[in-house]
């Protein structure tokens, strides 16, 4: 039969097991054995019809070893002993020359998190669709059209066990919707995908409003403007230049690093109103989990104070290369990867943020980013960014027009700096660096030609 | 249908190898083996997919309904599965030694598949692929066919650092931009390659809909994905809908003539399959391209720069996309020259290229160079979050419609 989660909980500790007496019996000193199982269902209506359902059961397990000298990993899919001799032969077999890369037994552990929603019942996914659809039509007097609606839930269960006896077990529930809406001709089709933190209290309504109010600005005419302007970034705008500057967040070699040279005379990366954190112990957050990819526990490191840099995100391995005290920052995207540094969930905090309905009214001539058309680049060396997008502009608070492609560049730390406030509206957005949440900003004071 | 059955479409089979190698890390290797049974209940397609290409997870998939359909047997599938080539992970290490400080990952990547549908079988072979990334922030990578003998070249020419005195072109610089080494081969991809892919034109999203038949440029080159390049990384033998792989022509002399589908938009689109690829066994097959290739024209490389009077010359790209709601492509230049009076001067710092998707195509010069050319640094295309593996190869293109962003 396929495998699910809740029948093949055996196997997936019977994998340990064997993978633990395989590596007990190996020239391995040390060893991490992660299996992983998950079932996803992904529902697809198209103008309101269920068009395509895919279910995909996914088990596998990964192996690190360290034998005192060398250090090994390998992964295969599947629970079956074969799969698992052939990993545990595979990580000895390709060990190199290393440092032990697992953190002490002494550092690992787990937090407690809060216990996960379940698995909506089926044919919420449909239900989701039609109560969207119906909330898009009633905020738009059916001017917003909805195309597509991707909606994804997926129950996952993975064990981290180690040679010394440590053993971290972690099951989920995770949901997320990918809405794609056309208002009008001219503005094409407006993509938003939403981190659905408990589909129980899923509200179609505040959904719509997210999804169908920024893109029914673009009913204005098209107006053209230029010079100094102060610049309002929707939170998916701010997510991705944030997912841009992230590599400063991570620890790496001194010779090679920008960030030092991006940093204003009193040391700051960014205004005041900028505060950065890698939250993994939020339960509202898309990646929860009782520790990082390697088995320290789950906590919120500080990336950005005020504007000034403070921590910086590592596996246990880049911590020691880089001198940085392991703060739990590796991830491991899945049985098939070795942990390595990264983001779980990279945030703006908003704490002090203000509604960004102030944020668009505290400024008499503005320009509001609504969507990036085009990557938004930052170079970090070069202290350069580019952003093309799609924006509207403000004059006294009420909106005077649409440019569908706008271009903006200049110089990156000069912007970061001129932040002036962040809003409350926290959104999560998927970026190349992994989820990145990000609310409205308002920036003064930026040349802009459109 | 048969009564309220569903239809059995295809089931999938694939095994992934991938080794990775990098300085002061262990030599990971990951397998994985999966299934996937794609089905259809009227206008409603479903696919069920596993871990495992076991007859017990087949039997699994295929009994998910009350209706079972039988399937052809597969000979050959309990294999030892897929293993890297002799002596690859030495070879690895030895790059990965030459690469400063720590900086490049590499792996090898193989994947075996076969697609059973109920007239048959039809086994999925594709090259294996060296991939390289170096310094990823900047996003510095080289995909290529494993012994291609240009590899240890375009290696050498990766490490190769960027040089000290560069000049940026202002913004909104427009003059004619000489798309060298490549380079157009990245750019014909996303004008031409995504934008004649059957699920955008099937859904009215696509800027070339309508333009059938008509010249999309002067210039009177011939764009055709061929799948059965074998030295790209692009190339297959059968798509992952068990179609035997064919050359599709894009573009015949500057005129558009074909579309990218699998078998669902080539029936919506009234054209032939050939395209429907699987990121892996997880994911359903969706039109994607394979090997854009680009013929040739009579100039050299030299007297299209030489024909140039003031603009720039682009050597290698760092990534190209295209927005097909903006109908906008961007093109990420790593390196490059200013042309003055038809000579290269001053290397060019690292910018952005940008222009709408049919004012470029209109744009591109009749005057095409001779040097059809591999581009060895893009070919990881990224598509709704699907990456895949494609080549392409063009000669030097002049472009005027670009724009400094």
């Amino acid at each position: 039969m396929a495998t699910r989660p809740d029948e093949t909980h055996d196997s997936r500790d019977a994998a340990v097991v064997v993978a633990g007496s395989l590596l007990a019996d190996s020239s391995a000193r040390r060893w991490e054995i992660f299996a992983k199982q998950s079932i996803t269902r992904q529902t697809e209506l198209v103008r309101g019809k269920l068009d395509r359902t895919l279910e995909v059961a996914e088990c596998g397990v990964g192996v690190r070893t360290f034998d005192g000298l060398r250090a090994g990993f390998a992964s295969a899919s599947g629970f079956g002993r074969p799969a698992v001799e052939r990993t545990v032969r595979a990580a000895l077999a390709g060990a190199v020359e290393a440092d032990d890369p697992m953190p002490p037994a002494r550092l690992i552990g787990s937090v407690n998190v809060a216990p996960g929603p379940n698995m909506p019942a089926r044919g919420w996914a449909q239900h989701i669709g039609n109560e969207l659809e119906l909330a898009l039509a009633s905020l738009s007097d059916g001017r917003i059209g909805l195309e597509r609606l991707i909606i994804q839930e997926g129950r996952y269960c993975w064990v981290l066990a180690t040679g010394e006896g440590c053993v971290i077990d972690h099951q989920r529930v995770a949901a997320s919707i990918l809405v794609e809406i056309r208002v009008g001709e001219r503005s094409g089709l407006w993509r938003e995908w939403l981190h659905v933190a408990d589909p129980e209290t899923f509200d179609p309504a505040a959904a719509a409003a997210r999804v169908g109010n920024r893109a029914l600005l673009t009913e204005h005419d098209i107006t053209s403007d230029h010079g100094l302007h102060d610049l309002i970034l929707h939170p998916e705008v701010s997510a991705h230049l944030f997912a841009g500057i992230a590599p400063l967040f991570l620890a790496r070699d001194e010779a090679t690093d920008p960030l030092p040279r991006l940093l204003d005379p009193q040391g700051l990366l960014a205004a005041y109103a900028v505060t950065v954190v890698d939250d993994r112990a939020d339960a509202s957050a898309p990646v929860v989990g009782p520790c990082d990819g390697e088995g320290l526990p789950a906590r919120r490191t500080l990336l950005l104070d005020e504007g000034a840099p403070r921590h910086r995100v590592a596996s246990f391995a880049d911590a020691r290369r880089f001198d940085e005290t392991p703060r739990g920052g590796a991830v491991r995207l899945s049985y098939r990867d070795c942990p390595t540094s990264g983001f779980a969930n990279l945030m703006i905090v908003t704490d002090d943020g203000s509604p960004a309905t102030e944020l668009l009214a505290a400024s008499r001539r503005a320009l509001y980013l609504l969507r990036p058309v085009g990557p938004v680049v930052c170079d970090l060396e070069a202290d350069r960014y580019s952003i093309i997008a799609s924006g509207v502009w403000l004059k006294q608070q009420r909106v005077c027009g649409w440019h569908p492609v706008v271009e903006l560049s200049g110089g990156l730390g000069a912007m970061l700096r001129r932040i002036e406030a962040v809003g409350t509206d926290l959104g999560w957005y998927q970026t190349a660096v992994g989820f990145v949440g990000a609310p409205s900003l308002l920036i003064r004071r930026q040349p802009v030609v459109g | 249908m048969r009564g309220n059955h569903p239809r059995f479409e295809d089931l999938f089979l694939e095994r992934r190898l991938e080794i990775r190698v990098a300085e002061g890390e262990a030599t990971a290797s990951c397998r994985v083996d999966g299934a996937a049974v794609r089905w259809r209940f009227g206008s409603r397609s479903v696919m069920h997919a596993a871990a495992g290409v076991s007859d017990r997870v087949i039997e699994g998939l295929l009994s998910r309904y009350s209706y079972r359909p039988s399937v052809p047997a597969v000979s050959g599938r309990d294999g030892a599965g897929l293993e890297p080539p002799e002596g690859w992970t030495a070879w690895a290490r030895g790059v990965a030694a030459g690469f400063p400080g720590r900086s490049a990952t590499i792996r090898y990547l193989q994947r075996q598949a076969v697609v059973i549908r109920r007239e048959g079988w039809q086994p999925v072979n594709a090259p294996g692929l060296v991939r390289i990334e170096h310094d990823p922030r900047r996003g510095r990578a080289l995909l290529a066919v494993w012994r291609r003998p240009e590899l240890g070249d375009w290696i050498r020419r990766l490490i190769e650092p960027p040089p000290r005195r560069t000049w940026s072109p202002p913004p909104g610089l427009k003059g004619p931009i000489v798309l060298t080494d490549g380079t157009a081969g990245p750019l014909l991809h996303e004008l031409v390659g995504h934008l004649a892919e059957g699920d955008l034109v099937a859904a009215g999203r696509s800027p070339l809909i309508g333009l059938g038949g008509a010249a999309l440029t002067e210039a009177a080159i011939d764009v055709i994905d061929d799948p059965g390049r074998f030295d790209l990384p692009g190339a297959f033998d059968a798509d992952d809908e068990g179609v035997t792989a064919q050359p599709i022509p894009l573009l015949r002399s500057g005129r558009l003539c074909g579309l990218l589908c699998d078998r669902e938009t080539a029936r919506l689109c009234e054209t032939r399959p050939g395209r429907g690829r699987r990121a892996d066994w997880r994911s359903p097959p969706v039109p994607r391209l394979s090997n854009l290739v680009v013929t040739g024209g009579n100039h050299t490389a030299d007297d299209l720069v030489s024909g140039v009077d003031a603009g720039l010359v682009v050597t290698r790209l760092a990534g190209a996309s295209v927005d097909p709601v903006s109908s906008r492509a961007v093109l990420r230049v790593e390196r490059g020259f200013e042309i003055r009076k038809g000579r290269r001067r001053r290397p060019l710092s690292r910018c952005e290229l940008t222009g709408g998707v049919t004012e470029i195509l209109a744009g591109i010069d009749p005057a095409v160079g001779n040097d059809p050319t591999t581009d060895w640094r893009l070919g990881w295309c990224v598509k709704d979050g699907m990456p895949l593996a494609t080549g392409s190869e063009a000669p030097t293109l002049i472009v005027r419609n670009l724009e400094v962003l």
